[in-house]
């Protein structure tokens, strides 16, 4: 178990690395120069000139990856053209308000999930009327929920807000509902919270199917195994077998199913974070794109890839914690 | 004596893919204390729907309708609560099920699965002991996979003993094992009846199996209970024509080799039919009128006697005793066999296969440790006259279905050589269910392999039907999906697969193991008779040694990738020269001769 987790973070490494040379390699060829980007139309071609050879961009290209690379482990990620601010410090301001939102996204996701796998595969009474509805939500684009849910309940009801935090984002921590839970103000608390319900609902629509549809085949098909019998066979309780013989068994694909959700969430999230001007990462690539502030693009995907790849790496690790067989 | 369990008018029926069928149509059955019963049945008897009945955990998606009564001391598991059927289960039933690689829950350790019926890690491993587990205290911590088959049946034992049950149900327990695992799990549940106490109910398809443990034998037939009575009986002097027709068609180290192997004639009648009479008329040699319209009621078979005894031997057939054992004693002679063209005269021509010092070596990825390399086979030298057939006997792992792919070109060759002659090979796999493509027609699935030949469609057509009707099929099967086709059947379609254009060597990897007992006779009746017919050479891979014997001139045994013993077939079997064919042959389940 040990050597599959270090065998597992190191694998993890090596695809970082990987990460980071695709990035390099997509801003080298990219079109478009950063210095005149970043110096605007009417400089003079001294000054040009002069940048480019303060940016190190003469050197040859295995030395400027060196270098990228070198300034990424010194947590220095360039400029961004855009707001002139070092990226990594544009990323520790807008981030927190993404991971609140995803973070509190899939874990609805999960409920909503296991609620469809279980209802389904346990014939529950009721269950269907669950499941129908959800499964027609999830039809509809986040886009779509996203108008609709702001029409009903901000527009018609009156009861969710639209936009924002509710809160300045510039808190302790960043991380708004967390701060005022911390400092014990029961007002900030509901505001944030209500802030964060419609975006974060809307966004774990989707991902709850995939995981609700895959949970429930494994549960099914755990439901009717043998060694599911055994368990019957030694008159266990229905709740014993399902917690000790079921569960453990039928964990595995949605387990992988929700690590995948996670990293489609948080690429999925620039839409959701747009529409309810949300000040999250998310959006901060969407304002850069536009203008080809490269070095903002590269943080952000880099930041995107590294969660991407270590949700990956923990749903692994997971698994072979759940099976042992995995680890043979 | 007391009787553990007492089944009444047990009737169930279930929902298979969509259609509701009467399982089990009036069930009466008592088991004693302290004996073994055998329930012996073909697939599809209702043996196994017997067991989960009696341990009331009928699968609820069959939405079960049940009739009569099951009573385990003084609960009923038909119409009990849940949580009495549950206490009954704790305390008075132990089950051990067909495969114990899938019946264990492989991500708990074993010893955890035991406390789970014990609630105590100390009695948990007395019982491990009991059972014959060496080291029982290294064994608690692991999981399933990391045990062998027949330790992993042990385990299942002693979760079934567990709580002192007075009734063990054991469900085809050695099934899934090899044969020499197969004797040594048939002497623990003897072992744990003397030592616990317990009555056993020992559900097998196979005759010889219970013969060797059991103290009485029921033989099932669709869905009721054709002949019960003490072993001896059943065995010496059966009274019902179909027990009579299961020991005839049943395959011993001592058929004739040279005749065609006796079989059951095939089923002809509709479920209606079956359902209005006798369900076996339309099987039964001795049928007369009264048989397809009346139901044969369960009564002594000694005539005139009423009493009950505890040795009561009891049959359902309207026929008497002394016409059916009359019949026993009849036509035991079949017909032979088309002559096997002799291998000998081919001598010297070129062998149809010649395998020069063949390895191959797998390598399995592990998640965690290094890659682990697997020698499946360590160096064979083979070589197979044409026409001559070979049968390769060995248990599992043994690397005989490693050995056939190599030949067909299915796995690679790590160092050495195959050469094949002529027409190169086809091969007929263990089941015949997942290696027909289950989306294709039968026709489609033999115009592919028609296809290299570019005949025309009415060539085409004429071909496949003619190949059906060979091979004992009618034309229309053509139209079907393998789905809609019984187990039989299906083998029939791979044969037809393989030999629609004849091939110069058959590989058949296990054809029959997963058929009941005639219709496998009936398969390698067919597998002989196309071999001549088609001038094939045939490979023949086979865990049994009688049908080794069989279908070989020679036999080949094979253990852990190499070759031990080979030799002209009796001569193997009658004077086995390898330490490890003398323990295979050892472990053979024989009910002798019937006279």
């Amino acid at each position: 178990m040990f050597r599959f987790i270090l065998r597992r973070t190191g694998s993890a490494v090596v695809l970082l690395l990987v990460l980071s040379a695709i990035i390099f390699v997509l801003q080298a060829v990219s079109p478009g120069d950063p210095v005149k980007a970043y110096l605007g139309a009417n400089a003079s071609p001294e000054a040009i000139a002069a940048k480019r050879e303060e940016l190190g961009l003469n050197a040859p290209l295995y030395a400027q990856y060196l270098r990228f690379i070198a300034n990424l482990l010194h947590g220095d990620l360039g400029q961004s053209f855009r707001t002139h601010r070092p990226v990594l410090t544009d990323l520790q301001s807008f981030l927190p308000a993404t991971l609140e939102l995803v973070l509190f996204s899939f874990v609805v996701a999960v409920l909503l999930g296991v609620l469809f796998a279980v209802s389904g595969s346990l014939r529950l009474k009721g269950g269907a009327l669950f499941r129908g509805p959800l499964l027609l939500l999830a039809a509809a684009p986040p886009f779509l929920l996203a108008l609709g849910g702001i029409v009903l309940f901000y527009a018609q009801l009156g009861v969710l807000p639209a936009s924002g935090r509710g809160v300045d984002s510039s808190s302790p921590t960043g991380f708004v509902v967390l701060d005022s839970i911390i400092t014990g103000q029961p007002d900030a608390i509901g505001l944030t919270f209500q802030h964060l319900l419609l975006p974060g609902v809307v966004l774990a629509i989707a991902p709850a199917i995939a995981i609700g549809r895959i949970l429930r085949s494994s549960l099914d098909v755990t439901m009717s195994a043998d060694y599911v019998r055994t368990a019957e066979s030694k008159g266990l309780t229905p709740f014993a077998v399902l917690r000790r013989h079921v569960v453990r068994n039928s964990i595995g694909p949605g387990l992988s199913m929700a690590g995948l959700q996670l990293g489609f969430m948080f690429a999925g999230v620039v839409v959701v974070e747009q529409i309810f001007s949300w000040p999250g990462i998310g959006n901060y690539l969407a304002g850069s794109i536009p203008v080809s502030d490269f070095p903002a693009i590269a943080g952000v995907t880099l930041v995107l890839g590294t969660v991407y790849i270590v949700t990956n790496a923990v749903v692994d690790i997971l698994q072979v914690a759940a099976d042992p067989r995995l680890a043979a | 004596m007391t009787d553990v369990a007492t089944v009444r008018d047990l009737e169930v029926s279930l929902v298979r893919d969509g259609v509701r069928s009467d399982v089990l149509r009036g069930i009466d059955l008592s088991v004693r204390s302290g004996e073994i019963l055998g329930m012996v049945g073909e697939s599809g008897s209702g043996k196994s729907v017997l067991a989960l009945a009696m341990m009331g955990l009928l699968p609820t998606s069959a939405q079960p309708r049940v009739g009569g009564t099951v009573g385990i001391g003084d609960t009923d598991m038909v119409n009990g609560r849940p949580d009495e059927l549950r206490a009954v289960r704790r305390n008075e039933l132990g089950v051990i099920f067909q495969d114990p690689m899938t019946s264990l829950n492989p991500t708990m350790r074993v010893g955890a699965q035991i406390d789970e019926s014990t609630h105590d890690s100390a009695e948990s491993l007395r019982l491990m002991t009991a059972v014959g587990i060496a080291d029982a205290a290294l064994r608690f911590t692991v999981y399933p996979h990391e045990l062998s088959g027949g330790l992993r049946q042990r385990i299942m034992a002693a979760i079934a003993v567990a709580g002192r049950p007075s009734l063990i149900i054991a469900d085809e327990p050695t099934t899934a094992l090899d044969v020499t695992v197969q004797a040594q799990v048939l002497d623990l549940l003897r072992e744990l009846r003397d030592e616990f106490g317990c009555s056993v109910v020992l559900i097998t398809h196979d005759l010889a199996v219970a013969a060797q443990i059991a103290d009485r034998v029921a033989v099932m037939y669709a869905g009721r209970i054709a002949e019960l009575g003490p072993t001896e009986e059943i065995i010496h002097r059966p009274t019902h024509p179909y027990t009579v027709g299961l020991l005839r068609s049943r395959l011993s180290l001592d058929t004739p080799r040279d005749r065609r192997l006796l079989t059951l004639r095939p089923e002809t009648a509709s479920a209606a039919e079956r359902l209005k009479g006798c369900a076996y008329h339309s099987r039964c040699p001795l049928a007369v009128e009264q048989c397809g319209v009346e139901q044969p009621p369960l009564a002594p078979a000694a005539e005139g006697t009423a009493e009950v005894s505890s040795t009561e031997h009891v049959r359902a057939c309207w026929r008497s005793v002394s016409d059916v054992q009359g019949y026993t004693h009849d036509t035991l002679d079949a017909p032979p066999i088309a002559a096997a063209p002799s291998s000998g005269a081919s001598d010297a021509t070129q062998p149809a296969v010649l395998i020069t010092g063949l390895t191959t070596v797998f390598t399995l990825k592990g998640g965690g440790r290094r890659r682990r390399q697997v020698h499946a086979l360590r160096g064979i030298d083979l070589s197979v006259a044409a026409g001559e057939a070979v049968s390769i006997v060995g248990e599992s792992g043994s690397g005989k279905s490693t050995l056939l792919r190599v030949i067909a070109g299915l796995a690679p060759a790590t160092t050495g050589r195959v050469q094949l002659a002529g027409r190169g090979a086809q091969m007929v796999f263990q089941d015949a269910g997942s290696s027909l493509t289950p989306w294709l027609t039968v026709g489609d699935i033999l115009r592919e392999r028609l296809r290299p030949l570019k005949l025309d469609r009415a060539a085409t057509a004429r071909r496949i039907g003619d190949s059906l009707e060979a091979i004992g099929l009618p034309e229309t099967v053509s139209t079907l999906r393998p789905a809609q086709l019984s187990g039989g059947q299906r083998q029939r379609v791979a044969l037809t697969r393989a030999t629609i254009i004849p091939p110069s060597v058959l590989l058949c990897d296990e054809p029959t193991s997963a058929l009941d007992a005639s219709l496998a006779a009936s398969v390698l009746n067919l597998i002989r008779e196309l071999r001549s017919s088609l001038d094939m050479t045939v490979l023949f891979v086979t865990h049994d040694l009688a049908v080794a014997r069989l279908m070989g001139d020679r036999v080949v045994v094979m253990t852990q990738g190499t070759i031990v013993e080979s030799g002209e077939a009796d001569a193997v079997i009658r004077h086995p020269e390898h330490e490890y064919t003398r323990s295979l042959l050892a472990s053979v389940p024989e009910i002798g001769v019937l006279s």
